[in-house]
């Protein structure tokens, strides 16, 4: 999409700028109670329903109608626990409530991505060195390249093929990305520390998938290897979905990298730009956004990681407001769009290309 | 729940080590990914209330005593420790999606472990949130319950003379006390009991407490009225009254002033030392000034210790000037790595200058500035 870059702003507007975003924020946080509380909760009953849902039709079903149907229901609860309550939750989004069920350091998902790795790598690493290049990890996760700004190497040429095998195996990728496995193969990294690293994870996956492949099949008796793959396809959902909201995030093109040097003395109001600057929304009626666990507002979730994500859309006009005043452009586009920008990237930058 | 494996476990027979790393695994697995997320939205989706994790209590009368003051009788759930005669509880409720917890004496007398019935006495408090909400609740209702708690219990064998003082809702722990005397009436006890309160229809227990004075004569009640026509009661008053207070267990609970009163004719008579007091209001926040925050006292209620932490700039860093390394990441209240929770005391939020003094609230200690003496989960 064609976008007029942001306008570059001095030290004074910059300052102007944080301060009305975090004048939005207040007004936020003074507003917050029953209303959010209660969407959270009905969310989570709705995973917890359609989680019991799909795995009934799958372990009680018999033939492909009830298979199919178990599949998407359960691939429909895994999808909202990801991304609407796990990530959010985690975020500290529900912290205020103090209710244990909604604490953030507790929370533990239904992936094979240990909680205390995510709430490192993410809430900690990505949200503070968002788009940095060299200190953000998650800008092509460390092997992809996005744009033409990182360095290129020959392996890059079958990235759309390594993208489309993380995005099966989404859950995966996640889950090893706190490993630093990078580091260890560029010797960066010792074994011992990767071991030590490794554990949580390992712990983790094991559980998950010994939950998934053998606890559950073993209780459905013969409908054991449909409840094996029901849970293996329903993983997969998940994995792709998550996969192609989380990518047009950072992803599209117009999204901005940043240098390290370029940040050095970043005040709150230029830490604000970087976070604008550096994500994208997609456009989408209200159950897109649910099941993107409003993912689809990467903007407005960048700006308030720790505001209840059923708050980025009403927040979504006042902020493009705020943009335009300040002539910052606004990355926005339908799903189609910001995923075929996101495609073209991966495929333009696998080859070389000067910065 | 299962054991923690001992530290000498890697010198054991590899049989022992697998059992003891599927232990491991299990008890992680029942606590964070299974209970958490599965048993507990069930059990309360059916309504099994009592093998929750989370203890609850339900309401199962209620009782008016004064215009402003109500009894709540509850259920407080099968895992009921049971609790002395003066104790008080952590009441939780949730305002407004946040969960909100205060403590409130015990009215009823003790009770035993798996008792299912026990009583607060809340009086309304004007502006008071949670007083209020427990005021509008109805029978049937739930109430969160935490461990009962406190030091304002009588002896054991019973001191053979005793003054109790009890101003306003301050009777509650005195009630419960009292309660307890008269159910199980030891031998040669002689109990006088003081009672303020702003008039008579402000008398929480009043009538209660005339009736077991005449039913018992070891027990005496000087029932004192501030509109009455000795007024509200002094040092000079209280020692008139109880001639013998040095030879007398004192347990006071009340306003600030009544007992201040107490402490000074303890004082004068040289029995400071055989008073107990139960203090309900919270402590005074020191003034939110603008500039460096004073240096105050962090108790760290983990390791035990206590560190003083001052100099300019948010709680992280007071703590680390103090020799600390509590876990951070942000450094700018995004991230949540640094949160922990203040049991005690007044913090005021760096962006938003909102200034709280909430019992067991969680607080970011990148964005927080100490306004007065905390105790921290660190």
């Amino acid at each position: 999409m064609i976008m007029h870059p942001s306008k570059s702003l001095s030290p004074a507007e910059a300052d102007a700028f944080g301060r009305e975003l975090d004048a939005l924020r207040q007004r936020v946080v003074a507003d917050l109670g029953k209303r959010d509380v209660e969407h959270i909760r009905h969310v989570i009953r709705l995973v917890r329903y359609s989680e019991a849902g799909g795995r009934a039709l799958l372990h009680l079903g018999v033939g492909p109608l009830t298979f199919a149907l178990g599949v998407t229901a359960l691939g429909a609860s895994k999808i909202l626990e990801n991304m609407e309550v796990g990530h959010n939750v985690m975020h500290g989004q529900y912290d205020w409530t103090g209710d244990p069920a909604l604490d953030s350091k507790r929370y533990e998902w239904d992936i094979v991505c240990d909680g205390d790795h995510w709430r490192h790598s993410h809430n900690f690493e990505h949200h503070t060195f968002t788009n940095i290049l060299g200190r953000d990890r998650d800008i092509g996760y460390a092997f992809l390249r996005v744009s033409p700004l990182q360095r290129w190497r020959p392996l890059h040429v079958i990235q759309p093929i390594a993208a489309a095998v993380l995005a099966l195996l989404f859950q995966w990728g996640v889950g090893l990305h706190d490993l630093h496995l990078d580091e260890t193969a560029t010797g960066s990294q010792p074994l011992a520390m990767l071991r030590r690293r490794a554990m949580p994870f390992l712990r983790k996956a094991g559980w998950q998938l010994g939950k998934d492949y053998v606890l559950f099949p073993v209780f459905a008796g013969w409908n054991a290897p449909r409840v094996a793959l029901g849970n293996l396809l329903a993983n997969g959902m998940r994995n792709l979905w998550a996969f192609a909201i989380i990518f047009c995030g950072h992803f599209p093109d117009g999204v901005q990298l940043y240098r390290q040097a370029e940040t050095a003395g970043e005040r709150r109001g230029d830490w604000y730009l970087r976070q604008l600057n550096g994500s994208a929304n997609i456009t989408g009626n209200r159950v897109f956004h649910l099941l993107s666990g409003h993912l689809s507002h990467q903007i407005e979730h960048h700006l308030f990681p720790d505001l209840p994500a059923a708050r980025y859309p009403e927040l979504a006009p006042h902020v493009r407001e705020i943009c335009t005043r300040y002539g910052q452009a606004y990355n926005t586009g339908s799903f189609a769009a910001q995923l075929g920008s996101v495609a073209n990237q991966l495929i333009r930058n696998a080859l070389p290309t000067a910065a | 729940m299962l054991a923690m494996v001992p530290p000498t476990i890697r010198q054991a027979h590899p049989v022992q080590r697998l059992h003891a790393a599927g232990s491991r695994l299990a008890a992680t697995a029942w606590r964070r990914w299974f209970l958490d997320r599965h048993t507990e939205f069930w059990l309360r989706e059916l309504g099994a209330n009592w093998l929750v994790a989370e203890p609850r209590a339900r309401v199962l009368e209620v009782i008016d005593e004064t215009p402003d003051a109500r009894t709540l009788v509850l259920d407080p759930g099968r895992r009921w420790p049971g609790h002395r005669a003066g104790q008080y509880v952590p009441i939780e409720i949730e305002l407004d999606g946040v969960r909100v917890r205060r403590c409130y004496s015990i009215s009823s007398g003790s009770s035993q472990p798996g008792a299912r019935r026990i009583a607060i006495t809340v009086r309304r408090v004007a502006g008071g949130r949670v007083s209020v909400a427990l005021h509008r609740l109805r029978r049937g209702a739930f109430v969160g319950i935490g461990r009962p708690a406190g030091d304002f219990v009588l002896d054991s064998p019973v001191p053979p003379k005793l003054l109790l003082v009890g101003g306003g809702s301050g009777i509650t722990p005195i009630m419960a006390i009292i309660r307890d005397l008269t159910a199980r009436p030891t031998g040669g006890v002689d109990v006088i009991v003081i009672q303020g309160s702003r008039s008579r229809a402000d008398a929480i227990f009043g009538h209660e407490l005339a009736s077991l004075a005449t039913r018992f004569g070891w027990l005496t009640l000087h029932a004192r009225r501030d509109d009455g026509p000795a007024g509200r009661l002094d040092a000079a008053g209280l020692r008139a009254l109880v001639p013998d207070l040095a030879n007398r267990e004192t347990f006071v609970c009340g306003p600030p002033g009544l007992m201040d009163v107490v402490a000074r004719a303890a004082g004068d008579a040289g029995a400071l030392q055989r008073v107990h007091h139960e203090r309900f209001t919270a402590p005074v926040p020191r003034v939110a000034g603008d500039g460096d925050p004073e240096p105050v006292t962090v108790d760290l209620v983990r390791t035990g210790t206590q560190v003083v932490a001052g100099g300019p700039g948010p709680l992280l860093t007071q703590l680390e000037r103090a020799g600390l390394s509590p876990p951070y990441g942000c450094r700018m209240g995004i991230c949540n790595s640094c949160r922990c929770r203040k049991q005690r005391g007044t913090v005021e939020d760096c962006a938003t200058g909102v200034v709280s003094s909430e019992p067991d609230q969680e607080i970011r200690l990148c964005v927080s500035i100490a306004r007065s003496d905390l105790e921290l989960v660190l």
